[in-house]
């Protein structure tokens, strides 16, 4: 009897315990090797520049059919909305957009523009007498200032214009929408995607905007932290030096803000899983990372139209990886600005044999 | 004006009972209000069928200040939350905004931004910038007798009740954020309350009841009749059990209703005290009205200190938190039996007072 229990109860945990856990890199990508390789998911910029080297934006990702959305928020200078929501034990599990900004709180306004747009479409939850509320969790990021009067920043007609510039096509990345403004360690940052197609036909992908205090790569050799996850990549030729110290970057001056999303079909709960994971990727890439000055803050969503029951650690760990590479690619992606006296440098700009543009 | 026997022997009661107590216990402030916590202002913004109630705050040196939130219903709506965690950079607070429009409401959080970042208030980010820290509230506005809301607050709103505020006297009713609110089956609106402990501590509350439950029994009898201080809710008498019908509810169902709260102190408060006492306040909404926090509701309650008082010139630090948290469960309470007795009848539903009119008979 005891070895029969005995038996079984290895049985179950051979037949149960999935052997797919271990990531494979480098990631199958999408066709875009974006976040829209994802079924249903949308993406649109709203770009602003001001002549001088000023540049903020916002980005919207839009769910059109509505997605189980999660959250986590872990970076110590935050700005955000909608995200108590988002709490696996709140009643509204669906999410018709988030809205990634500039702007640091100001910005904020530019998820009123994206609810005011998707509520002239229609999209939205039905509550009482008539009223449709579209659910735009929101997070934003500091980058007034460089280059540019401090109220150089979005309002709620950047939102309106992402929201609808948006489409399920290849993604722009760099200086672009909500990372336009950004930076990462004292260099260029901006807008990075991309996607990974597991073998199972689940799809994960990730948006970030970089905007970090830390850095992303050794600054000697311009490795990337997370060069990992890509495939044969070359073997490092240094050609400049980047500075050895970041920017002394002030408080509330960075955050790097990102989603990831899934046509797997998940739970509150497990999108709630999904993006905590997935910050891991977010702690791979940037060091250090979640500072006391960063507003790092990842949004999970989840279109479902994949039903088959979800293996939440293969996807949560494909989202870490997913992240970490969109965030690889938005400081490829990213030019240096270099206009009158608003100076920043780009990646490629300091090491340019690593970057086939 | 003609009284019984009886009726003035309780009078006469109730008046030694008042004076005793402003002699030796808690008695309301001046204005029984938020405001009557110094450096507290509040201003409403009221449009046809939502508006926005701001509360502004400010420490003696003209800083923002400490702050904490719970959030305990099951349909939220807020801003600025996170950044309110005691593990977050940000300390000091410079607003809170309540306000109707559901989700869409949130963008007047964005117009008080605005009228706080050209008066210069807000957190120092360099070369004298500023980014003021407004969290915010909103619930869905049900008083349009079952039509969708002819208005919401948007920026403007927000820019207005900034414009607005004031340290007098708060309008409660159907008014700001309470303008298009229902508690259960009466109108629900804006109430405010506030208490002076004998040590010099004040607290006040201003609460936005829009719930999905009731604040009253199956007798009408509102919940925290009992927490009256003096004789704050004038004459408040019986609602007489079964003789009057109870209105029927407002049905419930995801992000349809909201208790909104601030709760105010003149005490110093990190955050991680801040959110102590709110989590201790919340318990005034649990005793007003039933059910509370359902899955429905957005109530999410806020606290303040504007730092007049010192923490440490008070005694020990758990004691006084536990006090000020004592004070302001209480202060929320009464906060909302004044914003009942407050609201006015519309087109759909009734106030407290027409509802239950025995209970009012004595108020002026």
């Amino acid at each position: 009897m005891r070895l029969h229990t005995a038996l079984a109860a290895l049985f179950a945990l051979l037949t149960v315990a999935p052997v797919t856990i271990a990531q494979t890199l480098p990631q199958t990508p999408g066709p875009k090797n974006a976040i829209t390789d994802v079924p249903g998911i949308e993406v649109g910029h709203y770009t602003a520049t001001n002549g001088a080297g000023g540049m903020t934006g916002t980005t919207a990702i839009i769910v059109r059919g509505g997605a189980t959305a999660g959250v986590t928020q872990r970076g110590g200078a935050p700005g955000t909305r909608e995200t108590d929501l988002l709490r696996s034990e709140k009643a509204v599990g669906t999410a018709h957009a988030v809205v990634l900004s500039g702007g640091s709180a100001y910005g904020l306004a530019a998820a009123d523009g994206v609810t005011t747009c998707l509520e002239g479409q229609g999209i939205g939850m039905p509550v009482a007498n008539g009223a449709i509320v579209p659910i735009v969790p929101s997070a934003i990021l500091f980058d007034p200032g460089r280059c540019a009067p401090f109220n150089f920043r979005p309002d709620a007609s950047f939102g309106m214009s992402a929201c609808r510039a948006a489409t399920n096509g290849p993604v722009q990345m760099g200086n672009v929408g909500a990372g336009a403004g950004a930076r990462s360690g004292g260099n260029k940052g901006g807008i990075g995607t991309a996607s990974a197609v597991l073998p199972n036909g689940v799809v994960v992908g990730a948006i970030v905007a970089v905007n970090s205090a830390g850095r992303t790569f050794d600054a000697t050799t311009g490795d990337f932290f997370a060069g990992y996850t890509q495939a044969g990549s070359d073997a490092a030729v240094r050609t400049a030096q980047a500075t050895p110290e970041a920017d002394r970057e002030e408080l509330l001056r960075a955050t790097t803000i990102a989603v990831v999303a899934t046509n797997a079909r998940l739970t509150k709960a497990q999108a709630n899983k999904m993006a905590q994971m997935a910050d891991d990727g977010l702690a791979r890439a940037i060091r250090p990372a979640h500072g006391i000055g960063d507003g790092d803050t990842v949004f999970a969503l989840a279109t479902g139209t994949v039903t088959a029951a979800p293996n939440i650690t293969q996807i949560g760990g494909a989202a870490a990886d997913a992240l970490s590479r969109a965030i690889i690619r938005a400081l490829l992606a990213a030019d240096g600005i270099h206009t009158g006296t608003c100076n920043v440098s780009s990646y490629c700009e300091l090491f340019p044999q690593r970057c086939s543009r | 004006m003609r009284l019984g026997r009886s009726r003035a022997v309780v009078l006469l009661w109730l008046a030694l009972v008042t004076a005793s107590a402003w002699a030796q216990g808690p008695a309301p402030g001046p204005h029984n209000a938020i405001t009557d916590v110094p450096g507290i202002s509040v201003g409403h913004f009221t449009g046809g069928d939502a508006g926005t109630t701001v509360v502004l705050a400010m420490s003696p040196t003209g800083q923002g200040v400490g702050g904490g939130v719970t959030q305990r219903g099951g349909s939220p709506g807020t801003r600025e939350t996170d950044l309110m965690r005691p593990d977050n950079l940000v300390e000091a607070m410079n607003a809170i905004v309540l306000s109707g429009g559901s989700a869409y409401g949130l963008a007047a959080a964005s117009g008080v931004m605005r009228c706080l970042e050209d008066r210069g208030i807000g957190f120092p980010v360099g070369g004298g910038n500023v980014v003021p820290i407004v969290p915010a509230a909103v619930s869905f506005d049900r008083a349009t007798c079952g039509r969708p809301a002819a208005s919401r607050p948007d920026f403007t709103a927000g820019l207005q009740a900034c414009v607005a505020a004031s340290s007098g006297a708060v309008e409660q009713g159907s008014v700001g954020a309470g303008t298009g609110a229902v508690s259960g089956g009466v109108k629900g609106g804006i109430g405010s309350a506030s208490v002076v402990l004998p040590n010099g501590i004040i607290v006040g509350a201003l609460v936005s009841v829009n719930s999905e439950g009731t604040a009253y029994d199956d007798d009408g009898e509102l919940r925290a009749a009992s927490l009256e201080l003096g004789h704050e809710f004038s004459a408040l008498t019986k609602a007489g059990g079964h003789r009057h019908r109870v209105p029927p509810s407002l049905p419930g169902g995801p992000l349809r209703s909201g208790t909104n709260a601030v709760v105010a102190t003149n005490v110093q408060l990190t955050k991680s005290q801040a959110t102590k006492i709110a989590e201790m306040a919340d318990d005034g909404i649990s005793r007003a009205i039933s059910p509370a926090h359902t899955a429905g509701d957005g109530d999410t309650l806020f606290v303040l200190g504007t730092a007049q008082l010192a923490m440490a010139t008070l005694g020990d630090d758990n004691a006084v938190v536990t006090q000020i948290g004592t004070a302001a469960a209480n202060a929320v309470s009464r906060a909302i039996v004044h914003a009942l007795l407050s609201a006015k009848s519309s087109s759909c539903q009734p106030s407290y007072c027409d509802a239950f009119p025995s209970a009012c008979r004595n108020r002026r």
